[in-house]
């Protein structure tokens, strides 16, 4: 199965700085924007968790249908 | 064991109680006749609809005791009424018709919202409230509960008991009561043995008062009581309203059948049969249906207890299921009739939860539980589950333990598939509104979420936007997730063609999005509202949501093909242009605009306009009249009318403002922009004569305030007014096609055509001939505080550097160059013309004009028009002068005037021509300012400036360096070194000619004169006298990179000669004639002639410390003639002209001297020694008084004598840098010195005759013959230099600092080598 990963640095303010897409899978249109929404709700998780533990790496601490969001939260909280 | 607690009884407060209350409540089958029915419909109501708003009892207070006795009061009671036909698994097809009903009913609520403006955040979350929340939602979750009622698993579906109807219009009512239970039309679950069939029965006659008195009535019911019972059966008058009747003061009815709605409903009920209702209900309530579910519940316990409870049985249970083992393999576990234990815990369970004993109930679902798991039951088993959480959590609301049993109810009913899933639907909505009761709303969202990835798209869109609220509910509010929710709700509800619910979903998720970087998620959100907007034929709503995404520089090419594609569709559907405030395509760089106008300064082209204007400002300095106000700078206070304007710019009537915008396609396509135009305003002059500046202001002001489209009609009709206002101003337009990623500079363009004001307000353009964009200046420019080329000096407020003052039409002159070359090489001399012209009608005068290069560039005479290039610049007779007239300090500066008469007329032309003479290689950037007066001065003002820039890059052509030596052998006479290197990359050049400027230097071709020929050069050199300055033509070819050394003479013109010539020529110089082909080129005058005092000027700079005599010399050449291929554009044959000032002609120290005398003598020593007289010429060539002294000695001369330590640093060959231009000191002498001194040969010595030590004094630049002699005594060769010269310079006052310059004030110099022979005579 062709994989795909999307790669987002995100800035304390929930700005993305830096996006790409990785992975074998053929490019969907749909894909972009489908993984901007699942990162961008993961986010709400990592904010609740980047409380809650001294962990840097989150893994797969959100999921949605077949793809799972690992996070690394640095200490200036970008994500 | 206890009694469940009172204050749960009546607990009412959460979703979750209401629910219950609703679904798990008795069931009442009804049978009735049709005639019963028709009684009922005459007021609009079934038979169900007018009972069952008095089947809900808030406050029933019914005393009920538990299994041990313990007594307890039921608060709130319900009884579910439902039609015998009704009591069936409903239809798949028809509960997903209801489904779909209840969300397309929401449909009508949701275009409302929609309608409104968009949602804010902060709106939206007390919306999550349950109380607020779309009421629809609980109506959906609810037909979505009763998509699985009457299953035969659960017992709580089951009918409690059966209400029989019979009317009394009915023939033998009571033989129909018998029938209506008999037939088979009874529900599967009492026949197929799934319930007991034995149920309560009540029988109820009802009896419509229309139909006449209650007589017969009452003889039934007396007959029913009699056959059925006397408890058991009822009477019920209906229709009993009369006119003149009491009016009901609210209508029970009117939440029942909203949908028959009108006042028709309960129209024949009055009070007396409403009462009636009420206690038959009541009545049938706590009178029967309790009393026999308690009765009942009693005797299941009883009987479970005795087979059930007790190690005993359970051991015996444990030891028959395993024997049972492997028959039970269906799904669905084994059949269970109503007789089985089983199901006859399951009914315990239920009833007991029904009349709230749920400690009974929980321990009935614990023990069925684990007989459906042994049994593989699962559905059951599940169901049981089920119940065990609810019952868990109706004992205690904080425990975790419902939760768990509820997901593993989900779960289970998961694993069955299909069959399973609608159930586990229920169940997981039980287990939401319990984790809600809990506030624990993140984990309630993530059930409804797995709700949903198992119902089909219409019910998963439902759940996820009640999972999205409940995000919404959690502390923190989890927006993010709220708006992902949302999202996915919307576009399931546009799956199943709910676009106005989509839209809903999508805009609620907007303020979430909202200005965040996610770019795709901004566009998908936007497009597919905008998408569905246009489905439901909402353009302007979609439209704008739609210019949200169209700048998506992210997307790839063919997305952004096919996002412009629908939009332009979208607005074509509309019809008409769309007008968009907000189009953010292209993209407009507000901070580029650059605003060119033209007051008292007027631009030649638009890079003169380009360049910082304190560049002009220095310039034009000594052009423009310092006392004159106008330097544009409202810092000068002004007493007249032009402090009243100094917060706009003047602009002058019918010429052009121009605007300079940047426009960027930020898409990968091309797109096409049209009609690109300025927006402005303008206001006439009031009549009173001041300007209306007040009005204009509110004008201004109104449009900056402008942000919404909502206003954008208003402005059209604005824009149009304006527009069609022709007679004050004309806006240009300009169409465009920008590729994928193109930016473009803009040039906008508006010429006010009268007096008044004129602001420059917005632009507005046209894209792909559809859609009107606007952009207003003001708010950007107020914001960004942006430079605006040479306005950015004044400081003047963002809205005023758009407005302008427009004065009368004035007089304008314009002009260019012709013939100037973008590139030239250096030394390069062209005539360029300049034409100037006025195309106003009236005259201007006074004009000047000022050169920022001087030295490249000076204005010729107005002959030099006529004249052919470069023949005028040939030896001519003298010419008149008709000059610019200025002086010479100014002409340093490049500022000159032009004569006085040539002022121009208005509608003409004038020509006049410039010479142009690139000397060093770069970059030029020519600035020429004209300065002029108008001939009818105005009352802003009184002058113009016209500036002009043209840009010429200069390439490098000959390099040329000039070494001057001394000769050694004569004084006045030097030898000059010209170094010429080619440094162009691709022309050959040919010399022409060398000249020496001035009158005291002779120029002269090297010829090979014999050594010694004295006589004949002084003749040469009396001969030519007559020349102030020499010319020599080597006639030499310089190919690419190729270098040349020439060699020419150069001798000092005595100051006598000089001042013959100078009365012989006046103020024209003439030069040398050594050039057979062609004449010889005028150094001397024009323009030549101002050339070399510019290059004098600006190579002493470089040379300050230049001192003693110089020459210039001009080196002339031109291109290499090929063959006859057609000459220049200019037309004329390309001159170069190279100026080599200040060439230093100095010798090694001031004074030089030379002996003269007969190299061979014949002499007969026999007779006496022999005497021979020689002459020694001092020359001082300083500036000061030099005193001499010649020493001779008797000594034999050694090559150690030299004592000036400055001779010897330069001894033997070394590097002479040509870029040095000659300046190099020549070393010749020192050479001689060491090389020949060592060979001489003095045999026998001679003696010096006369005094051995001779003083003189020399005058600056004058030389003395020295007589001196010697005697020979014997033949044979002597050298005469050992004699040394002593001298010293006689500064004036300024005696040290002269010393410190010129290097040495005093020396001693030994003699020159001269070889005398001595021949005895035969």
């Amino acid at each position: 199965m062709a994989s795909t990963a999307c790669f987002v640095i995100v800035s304390r303010n929930d700005i993305p700085i830096y996006e790409a897409e990785v992975g074998s899978a053929l490019k969907k249109e749909e894909a972009a924007h489908q993984h901007q929404f699942i990162l961008h709700a993961a986010l709400d998780i990592v904010q609740d968790l980047a409380w809650t533990t001294s962990a840097m790496f989150l893994k797969a601490m959100d999921r949605f249908s077949d793809l799972v969001v690992s996070v690394y939260v640095t200490a200036g909280t970008i994500s | 064991m206890s009694g469940p607690p009172e204050e749960k009884l009546d607990g009412t407060n959460s979703l979750l109680d209401r629910m219950l209350l609703d679904e798990i409540a008795p069931v009442v089958m009804v049978l009735r006749t049709q005639l019963v029915e028709e009684a009922c419909q005459k007021n609009n109501l079934t038979l169900i609809q007018m009972l069952q708003p008095f089947s809900v009892f808030g406050n029933i207070d019914v005393p009920v005791r538990t299994v041990n006795d313990q007594p307890y009061r039921l608060r709130t009671f319900k009884l579910r009424l439902v039609y015998a036909s009704d009591i069936c698994q409903p239809n798949i097809e028809d509960s997903e018709k209801h489904l779909k009903k209840v969300v397309s009913d929401a449909n009508e609520k949701a275009l409302n919202d929609i309608q409104d403006d968009s949602p804010k955040l902060e709106m939206t979350v007390p919306m999550a409230d349950p109380e607020y929340m779309s009421p629809w939602f609980r109506v959906f979750n609810k037909a979505l509960l009763h998509t699985v009622s009457f299953s035969d698993h659960e017992a709580f579906d089951h009918p409690v008991a059966c209400l029989i109807v019979v009317s009394t219009k009915d023939e033998q009512p009571i033989n129909k009561f018998v029938d209506l239970f008999n037939t088979d039309q009874l529900p599967s679950l009492l026949n197929d043995g799934a319930m007991d069939p034995k149920i309560l029965k009540y029988y109820l006659l009802i009896h419509d008062s229309q139909d006449g008195s209650s007589n017969r009535a009452n003889e039934l019911l007396a007959e029913m009581r009699s056959t059925f019972g006397p408890n058991d059966c009822r009477m019920l008058c209906i229709n009993s309203y009369k006119e003149g009747d009491e009016q009901r003061n609210d209508n029970p009815w009117s939440r029942v059948a909203d949908t028959s709605g009108g006042q028709d409903i309960g129209c024949f009920l009055n009070i007396d049969d409403v009462d009636e209702i009420k206690d038959l209900m009541l009545d049938l309530s706590s009178k029967h249906i309790i009393p026999y579910m308690e009765q009942k519940i009693r005797s299941l316990n009883q009987q479970v207890s005795t087979t059930r409870k007790g190690f005993r049985n359970q051991i015996k249970n444990l030891w028959w299921r395993k024997g049972k083992e492997d028959t039970a393999d269906a799904l669905n576990g084994p059949m269970y009739t109503f007789s089985s234990i089983e199901s006859q815990i399951r009914v315990l369970g239920d009833y007991a939860f029904i009349l709230r004993d749920y400690e009974l109930s929980l321990s009935s679902y614990r023990l069925l539980s684990t007989d459906y798991k042994l049994d593989k039951a699962w559905r059951r088993y599940a169901g049981a589950q089920e119940m065990i959480g609810l019952s868990l959590f109706m004992l205690d609301q904080s425990g975790k333990e419902a939760e768990y049993y509820m997901e593993n109810a989900f779960s289970t009913y998961l694993k069955m598939g299909s069959s399973g899933q609608r159930n586990a639907t229920r169940c997981g909505l039980w287990w939401v509104e319990i984790l809600k009761v809990k506030g624990q709303y993140k984990e309630a969202a993530t059930v409804y979420f797995r709700i949903s990835t198992e119902e089909p798209s219409l019910h998963a869109a439902v759940m996820f936007e009640q999972a999205s609220y409940c995000y919404l509910r959690s502390t923190p509010p989890m927006l993010r997730k709220y708006g992902f929710h949302l999202i996915l709700a919307g576009n399931r509800y546009n799956i199943c063609d709910q676009r106005k619910h989509a839209v809903r979903a999508y805009r609620s998720a907007l303020p979430v999005y909202k200005e965040q970087a996610w770019s795709y998620i901004s566009d998908h959100v936007h497009f597919n509202i905008g998408r569905w907007y246009a489905l439901l034929g909402m353009s302007n709503a979609a439209i704008q949501h739609m210019l949200e995404v169209l700048a998506c520089n992210h997307q790839s090419p063919t997305t952004q093909e096919a996002l412009l594609g629908d939009f332009l569709q979208i607005v074509q559907k509309l019809g008409k242009k769309y007008d968009a405030l907000r189009l953010r395509l292209p993209v407009i760089n507000v901070a580029s605009l650059k605003v060119f106008f033209e007051d008292h300064r007027t631009f030649a082209s638009s890079a003169a306009a380009l360049v910082n204007e304190h560049v002009w400002r220095s310039l034009e300095e000594d052009l423009v009249p310092s006392v004159n106000p106008s330097g544009a700078n409202w810092l000068y206070s002004l007493p007249k009318s032009s402090r009243k304007n100094n917060d706009s710019h003047i602009c002058v009537a019918g010429e052009p403002i121009k605007v300079d915008l940047e426009f960027k396609n930020p898409l990968q396509i091309p797109i096409v922009v049209s009609c690109v135009r300025l927006i402005c305003k303008f206001s006439p002059i009031s009549s009173t004569g001041e300007y209306d500046l007040d009005c204009a202001q509110s004008v201004n002001d109104e449009n900056g305030g402008r942000s919404d489209t909502g206003s954008c009609d208003a402005m059209e009709v604005s824009n149009r007014e304006s527009n069609d206002d022709c007679s004050s101003f004309i806006s240009s337009e300009v169409d465009f096609t920008l590729e994928g990623d193109e930016t473009m500079m803009v040039q906008l363009k508006v010429s006010p055509k009268m007096e008044g004001i004129l602001q420059i307000i917005g632009v507005r353009w046209t894209l792909s001939g559809s859609v009107v964009g606007y952009l207003y200046f003001d708010s950007h420019l107020a914001k960004k505080n942006c430079s605006k080329g040479r306005i950015a000096a004044s400081k003047k407020t963002s809205k005023n550097k758009l407005k302008f003052t427009v004065i009368k039409s004035l007089p304008k002159l314009e002009a260019r160059i012709h013939q100037l070359p973008l590139m030239a090489y250096s030394g390069d001399l062209q005539r360029i013309i300049l034409e100037v012209s006025n195309h106003s009608d009236s005259s201007v005068k006074n004009m000047k004009l000022k050169i920022s290069h001087p030295r490249f560039v000076v204005p010729g005479r107005l002959e030099d028009l006529d004249m052919e290039f470069p023949g005028c610049l040939e030896k001519h007779i003298s010419h008149d002068i008709h000059d610019m007239q200025d002086n010479a300090m100014d002409k340093l500066k490049g500022l000159s005037s032009f004569p006085k008469d040539a002022g121009i007329q208005g509608g003409t032309t004038l020509l006049w021509p410039l010479w142009l003479h690139p000397v060093v290689p770069g970059n030029i950037s020519l600035n020429m300012s004209i300065y002029y007066e108008m001939v009818t001065p105005s009352e802003h003002m009184n002058y113009r400036i016209l500036r002009m820039r043209y840009d010429l890059e200069v390439l490098p052509s000959l390099d040329v360096s000039v070494q001057i030596t001394p000769s050694p052998s004569k004084l006045q006479e030097f030898l000059v070194r010209m170094d010429i290197v080619n440094r162009s990359n691709s022309k050959n050049f040919q010399l022409r000619q060398v000249s020496s400027v001035g009158n005291s230097w002779h120029l002269s071709e090297l010829l090979p004169t014999p050594l010694g020929d004295q006589q004949q050069d002084e003749r040469t050199l009396k001969q030519e006298t007559i020349y102030r300055s020499s010319s020599n033509c080597p006639r030499q070819l310089l190919a690419v990179g190729q270098g040349l050394s020439q060699f020419f003479k150069l001798m000092e013109v005595s100051k006598t000669s000089r001042l013959k010539g100078a009365l012989e020529r006046q103020s024209s110089l003439s030069l040398d004639i050594s050039s057979i082909s062609k004449s010889e080129i005028d150094v001397s005058s024009m323009p030549l002639s101002e050339f070399h005092i510019q290059e004098i000027w600006h190579q002493e700079k470089q040379s300050a410390q230049e001192q003693g005599r110089t020459v210039d010399l001009v080196l002339i050449s031109q291109w290499e003639k090929t063959s006859p291929e057609p000459e220049q554009q200019s037309g004329s044959q390309q001159l170069f002209v190279h100026y080599l000032c200040h060439c230093s002609a100095d010798m090694q120290s001031p004074i030089q001297w030379q002996m003269d005398g007969p190299r061979i003598v014949t002499h007969d020593f026999s007779d006496s020694f022999c005497e021979i007289g020689f002459q020694l010429t001092i020359r001082n060539s300083s500036d000061y008084i030099a005193s001499v002294s010649i020493n001779t000695s008797d000594d034999i001369p050694f090559p150690s004598q030299q004592s000036d330590p400055s001779q010897t640093s330069h001894v033997g060959w070394h590097d002479i840098s040509l870029s040095n231009g000659g300046k190099v000191p020549s070393d010749i002498q020192g050479q001689r010195n060491t090389s020949t001194r060592t060979s001489v040969d003095s045999s026998l010595p001679f003696l010096w005759c006369a005094s051995s030590s001779t003083k003189i004094k020399l005058e600056p630049m004058s030389s003395m013959v020295v007589p001196v002699r010697i005697c020979v005594m014997a033949p044979g060769t002597y050298d005469l230099s050992n004699y040394t010269i002593n001298w010293k310079l006689r500064f004036g006052t300024e005696e040290n600092s002269v010393s410190g310059l010129l290097g040495r004030s005093w020396g001693t110099s030994p003699g020159h080598p001269f070889y005398l022979t001595v021949l005895q005579s035969s």
